[in-house]
């Protein structure tokens, strides 16, 4: 294992950042195998290589499992009921994010393409996309 | 390693304490000792499992048990992993004592969450999951179970019937218990008419949040001449953990250190899956229960629900599953579940479970999960 590679930002919060604020999804990318992660880490959670590079994912994806939130937790309570799913970007990476509005587990189905859809909301969002580029979500 | 022995254990009712956790913990940490036939000043090591005390007010739990058990010099640790925290702390007691630094250990879980609302319970809960990752991207703890029961149904047929028939048994088995939350039965019909939470997940298909606490005392056989009661040979105790984060994991169906501790536990107690005779398992929600039976390799993947509802999992089935009631309806007080667990195998094999004593208890397993899988413990016991 090597050591870290110098990374010039590795917070928790610069992730959170860069979705929040910077309008982009932030991830790794390890030096090994290959995996991309959209979570925060000091090592590849597959193989524990040390080195990962910093990457910018790609904003589209698909659904790869989801729920219908009816009851939400204080941050996201007015906001029920959403969905919660965890998405599959093109190029591997996954991460988990929200759907205002959709209350049906019909528009989450395995497979929905989906794409980040940055707002004034808190946490990661998503919104349904179809192949012809129109924003089919709400 | 020495062989060692669940000696004595106690629990309080779940549901509310009418006290706060430190006087129910070491209440239930009395009785436990005295169950043991051993008194305080026998404990060489006192383990605490306690996740949500600081909402009370008060942490470093464990001094204050031991001081109003009477022996403060007594020393002591507290062990948080989520929901599995008191079998955590349970597998600490027997690492010191199978390794021989300890003769006579203590555990005790408990958990306050009586005096918090709904939503602030909720968001508790959360905090359990991967945080800023998970939580802050609208997950709760039923949407992580249920976005799991959702990747499980995408593979394997799971009607709403299979899920039901878990929380309708366990219900059964509850309401033959004097200690668990719910002491009723409910009808199918009652469970299909309950209200969405997170789709599949129905508010019956939900662990409550408890009150409770629950203790155990692990002693090695060379330190107990007589034991009062019929106790447990530890035949495996093991941890296991894996990647928090739902989206970090490969596979979404079932949890792999659940599959991984599995692995580990019946090799160390050199049994099989058809060797034991009953099991408690993580059943936070039902379809906990579903992946568990077939994660541990009592079923084959996709079928643990076919039996749920052809009963074989019943008090009285082939494979009595959780006959407690279970998380889902004796009620999960976080850090007490686990030794909970090991007290329901106790008094069922001491013949004290009542009119909900299973047919055979020569073997029992216990496992029990923090959070969505980031740790579990199994535990196996047989008889002397």
């Amino acid at each position: 294992m090597t050591d870290p590679a110098p990374l010039r930002s590795h917070s928790v919060d610069d992730f959170v950042r860069a979705y929040e604020n910077d309008r982009r999804l932030r991830g790794f990318r390890c030096g090994r195998c290959g995996a991309t992660t959209a979570t925060w880490g000091l090592a590849c959670s597959r193989c524990g290589e040390a080195a990962l590079e910093e990457a910018q994912l790609p904003e589209n994806g698909r659904v790869i499992a989801g729920t219908i939130v009816a009851v939400a937790s204080e941050e996201f309570v007015n906001e029920a009921p959403y969905a919660y799913v965890v998405v599959e970007l093109e190029g591997g990476a996954r991460v988990s994010g929200w759907m205002p509005g959709v209350r049906s587990e019909d528009e989450i189905a395995p497979g929905t393409r989906v794409r980040f859809q940055p707002s004034y909301k808190p946490g990661v969002q998503f919104a349904r996309w179809n192949a012809s580029g129109d924003d089919t979500g709400r | 390693m020495r062989e060692t022995w669940v000696v004595g254990a106690a629990s309080t009712r779940y549901g509310k304490l009418g006290e706060s956790a430190r006087e129910a913990a070491t209440r239930v940490a009395l009785e436990a000792i005295r169950d043991a036939g051993l008194g305080p000043k026998d404990v060489g090591h006192t383990f605490v499992a306690n996740c949500f005390g600081l909402t009370e007010h008060q942490g470093h739990l464990g001094p204050l048990v031991n001081n109003g058990l009477g022996v403060p010099e007594v020393p002591s640790v507290s062990v948080e992993s989520a929901c599995s925290s008191s079998s955590a702390a349970l597998h600490e007691a027997f690492v010191h004592v199978a390794g021989g630094f300890e003769d006579v250990a203590l555990v005790v879980g408990v958990e306050r969450l009586g005096h918090l609302d709904t939503l602030a319970a909720t968001g508790y809960f959360a905090y359990a999951a991967d945080y800023p990752f998970e939580a802050r991207n609208g997950a709760t703890f039923p949407g992580l179970y249920a976005t799991l029961a959702n990747a499980y149904r995408a593979e394997y047929r799971t009607t709403p019937e299979m899920l039901g028939a878990v929380a309708v048994k366990n219900h059964a088995n509850a309401a033959r218990n004097p200690k668990a939350h719910f002491q009723k039965e409910i009808s199918m019909e009652t469970y299909l008419g309950s209200p969405v939470v997170a789709a599949p997940l129905r508010l019956y298909d939900c662990c409550p949040f408890s009150d409770g606490a629950s203790a155990v005392v692990v002693a090695a056989r060379e330190a107990i001449r007589a034991p009062p009661n019929e106790p447990l040979v530890v035949r495996a105790s093991v941890r296991a953990g894996a990647v928090t984060a739902l989206q970090d994991r490969r596979d979404l169906v079932g949890l792999p250190s659940s599959r991984l501790a599995a692995e580990k536990a019946f090799r160390q107690a050199k049994l099989t899956p058809a060797q034991i005779d009953f099991l408690e398992v993580h059943d936070c929600f039902t379809i906990a229960e579903l992946m568990a039976l077939e994660d541990l390799g009592f079923y084959p993947r996709g079928t643990a629900g076919r039996a749920a509802l052809d009963g074989a999992t019943a008090r009285d089935g082939k494979l009595p599953v959780n006959p407690s009631g279970g998380l889902k309806a004796k009620g999960h007080p976080v850090s007490a579940t686990g030794a909970g667990q090991v007290v329901e195998i106790f008094e069922q094999f001491n013949g004290r479970a009542g009119k909900r004593a299973v047919p055979r208890t020569g073997t029992a397993l216990a496992h029990n999960v923090g959070a969505t899988g980031g740790s579990c413990s199994i535990h196996i016991f047989a008889r002397r």
